[in-house]
């Protein structure tokens, strides 16, 4: 395991360098210098004092060596200060991280919860009745636009019946709550975002769990289960689930790039203030420093993502343990 | 109807019609979406530009009928005519992912040792950015047009063909007839045109297929964000967007441009899906 592990770890060294060589190439690929936004209205600022700018932030140096400066700072998890209001990056991404946390791991649960039976009970009998009308919603997931679902439950339950708020985190009158009620209002606001968000999700983990539990009741050890005289119900979440659910589990952590995703678009939608949130305005303002910290933090996240999920499943299947102690 | 062509079409679609009813339904959904996009100047009822405030914001009615947007265009008309710049983004922006994946997949499987390996980790590496991050960053710094979209698009999603294309290229690679041809002195260019390419393809259909679904959702979202096709030029994606202004007193501006994408992706899918079921029962 532990060979696997950093046989593992290796690899990624040169993906990690691809990611912030192209992350640097996009950011200087941008128009302007980053010395423009403090200095282009200043009509007293001089070329020397231009000149003295670019050497305190090193762009007088060649373009390997502002790489590789900044290179060491990104080790350092130092993305600088944001060009809008000069704070540092970090202090900002910090801010906004937990509630995009939060929106994706109820997300996660309520999406996990609900696909794994819908794909076991439709993998049962496929072709049946069950079975066809999940693919008809399984499809709908799939080819419908995220924000336009998120659209129609604003436009129905915030605007047409009132039931939900349709964007924020707080009522109006959050500030005078205590804290109990003022909890339930951010949940509140956060049924619509994380209700469309498990809709939208539900599609690809079905379609997983499904494809995975009838290949695995194909197997012989089920009709020996059957055999047997176990009960259907002992059947089919022990021998059948217990096996199937292995491969799904590593699909959650090869899901994290689409959830990144899915927040900078349900953010947007919902006005949430999170990291997706973030990086739309961020792009918007052209804030080059916090787009970046951006692109970099989800490009590793995603890798994270994918080491877990390789090891979850080496770890759980010997096939893959025993092969990797060679 | 009476001649041999048509005739012969008609028996096609049967037999398409029997072996899978969904996937025939979404090339038939896709022939008339193609149709609409081609004849769009004749078959649109207004001009999709022509701003008419006295009659903006009208609900659906016999004369509009799905209604007018904040500036009195007719909604229908604009979605006809959108309808070509969705499905151009789409096939284009496929097209450009098609082929620059199966360049790489190519040379990665039938080069092998360092090239591979170093092209696998460059797929590695672009597969590790989440794609709308990536996106909206490009688009941002070199504006929204739809040549840069459409680039940028394909430029962010051929990591998945270069992966399907090396697979296959690396089985072919050892089967009989590929040897065969070698041990005749076939040149390297002529075993990747004539032999590999051809027969690594099925995948790869299946892959574009979906693909040109997945694009026009992507172009959806961008131009939903603003960083999309750019108004007054009308694509699906900016309908939405402009409606969403409106959503409280005027639905209709956003319901039919989501509807017409959700039927445009959904045929691409059911399609690519009765590729995939066809070419795995051959």
């Amino acid at each position: 395991m532990t060979g696997y592990l950093l046989r593992r770890l290796a690899g990624l060294v040169p993906v990690l360098l691809g990611i912030t060589l192209i992350s640097f190439s996009v950011m200087k690929l941008a128009p302007g210098e980053p010395t423009d936004a403090s200095l282009q209205f200043n009509p007293k600022a001089s070329l020397e004092a231009r000149e003295r700018m670019e050497k305190l932030l090193g762009l007088d140096q060649p373009l390997h060596r502002q790489y590789l400066r900044w290179l060491g700072r990104v080790a350092r998890m130092d993305f600088d200060r944001s060009f809008r209001d000069g704070r540092l990056v970090t202090e900002h991404v910090l801010e906004r991280l937990p509630v995009t946390v939060t929106i994706n791991v109820a997300a996660l649960f309520l999406v996990f919860g609900i696909a794994v039976p819908l794909g076991v009970f439709a993998a049962v009998r496929p072709g049946g009745a069950f079975d066809r009308l999940t693919t008809v919603l399984v499809f709908i997931g799939y080819s419908a636009p995220g924000f336009w679902l998120a659209l129609l439950a604003i436009a129905w339950f915030g605007v047409t019946l009132h039931w939900f708020p349709v964007s924020g985190l707080h009522s109006i009158d959050a500030e005078t709550m205590g804290l109990l009620r003022r909890g339930l209002d951010v949940a509140w606001h956060l049924i619509l975002p994380v209700g469309v968000m498990t809709f939208v999700g539900l599609a690809g983990l079905s379609r997983y769990a499904r494809s995975g539990m009838m290949e695995v009741l194909r197997q012989d050890y089920i009709r020996t289960a059957r055999a047997k005289g176990l009960p259907e119900r002992r059947v089919l979440f022990r021998h059948g689930l217990g096996n199937a659910l292995l491969p799904i589990i590593t699909i959650l952590g090869l899901s994290l790039p689409d959830l990144i995703a899915g927040s900078v678009v349900m953010e947007t939608v919902f006005s949430i203030p999170g990291m997706g949130r973030l990086f739309y305005d961020a792009v918007m303002a052209r804030d080059q420093n916090v787009v970046m910290a951006l692109v970099t933090i989800g490009a590793l996240l995603t890798l994270l993502g994918n080491l877990l999920a390789d090891l979850a499943y080496a770890y759980a299947d010997p096939r893959i343990r025993v092969g990797s102690a060679r | 109807m009476t001649t041999a062509p048509s005739k012969k079409c008609q028996a096609l679609f049967k037999s398409a019609w029997h072996s899978n009813r969904l996937a025939a339904t979404g090339a038939a959904v896709l022939l008339v979406l193609a149709a609409v996009a081609v004849l769009a100047p004749w078959l649109a009822p207004y001009d999709p530009l022509a701003v008419n405030l006295p009659e903006a914001l009208l609900a659906p009615s016999p004369a509009h009928w799905l209604g007018t947007d904040q500036l009195g265009r007719d909604v229908l008309s604009r979605l006809i005519f959108g309808s070509r710049i969705s499905l151009l983004i789409g096939f284009i922006a496929v097209g450009v992912a098609v082929v620059v994946g199966t360049v790489v997949g190519l040379l990665a499987g039938y080069a092998g040792g360092r090239l591979d390996a170093i092209l696998m980790r460059v797929v590695d590496t672009m597969l590790a950015f989440p794609s709308i991050f990536l996106l909206l960053a490009v688009i941002a710094i070199l504006e929204p047009n739809i040549y840069n979209i459409m680039a940028v698009i394909g430029l962010t999603s051929w990591m998945g063909v270069a992966r399907l294309v090396r697979a296959e290229i690396l089985s072919l690679k050892e089967r009989e007839f590929v040897l065969a041809a070698r041990a005749l002195g076939a040149s390297p260019l002529r075993l990747m045109a004539r032999h590999l390419l051809p027969n690594a393809m099925g995948p790869v259909l299946v892959a574009a297929t979906l693909g040109v679904g997945g694009a026009i959702l992507t172009e959806s979202v961008l131009s939903y964000l603003g960083l999309g096709v750019q108004p007054p030029t009308p694509s699906w994606g900016n309908i939405l967007n402009e409606g969403r202004v409106a959503l409280g007193v005027a639905w209709w501006l956003t319901l039919s441009p989501g509807l017409c994408i959700l039927v445009t992706v959904l045929a691409f899918n059911l399609l690519g899906e009765g590729i995939r079921d066809g070419l795995a029962r051959r």
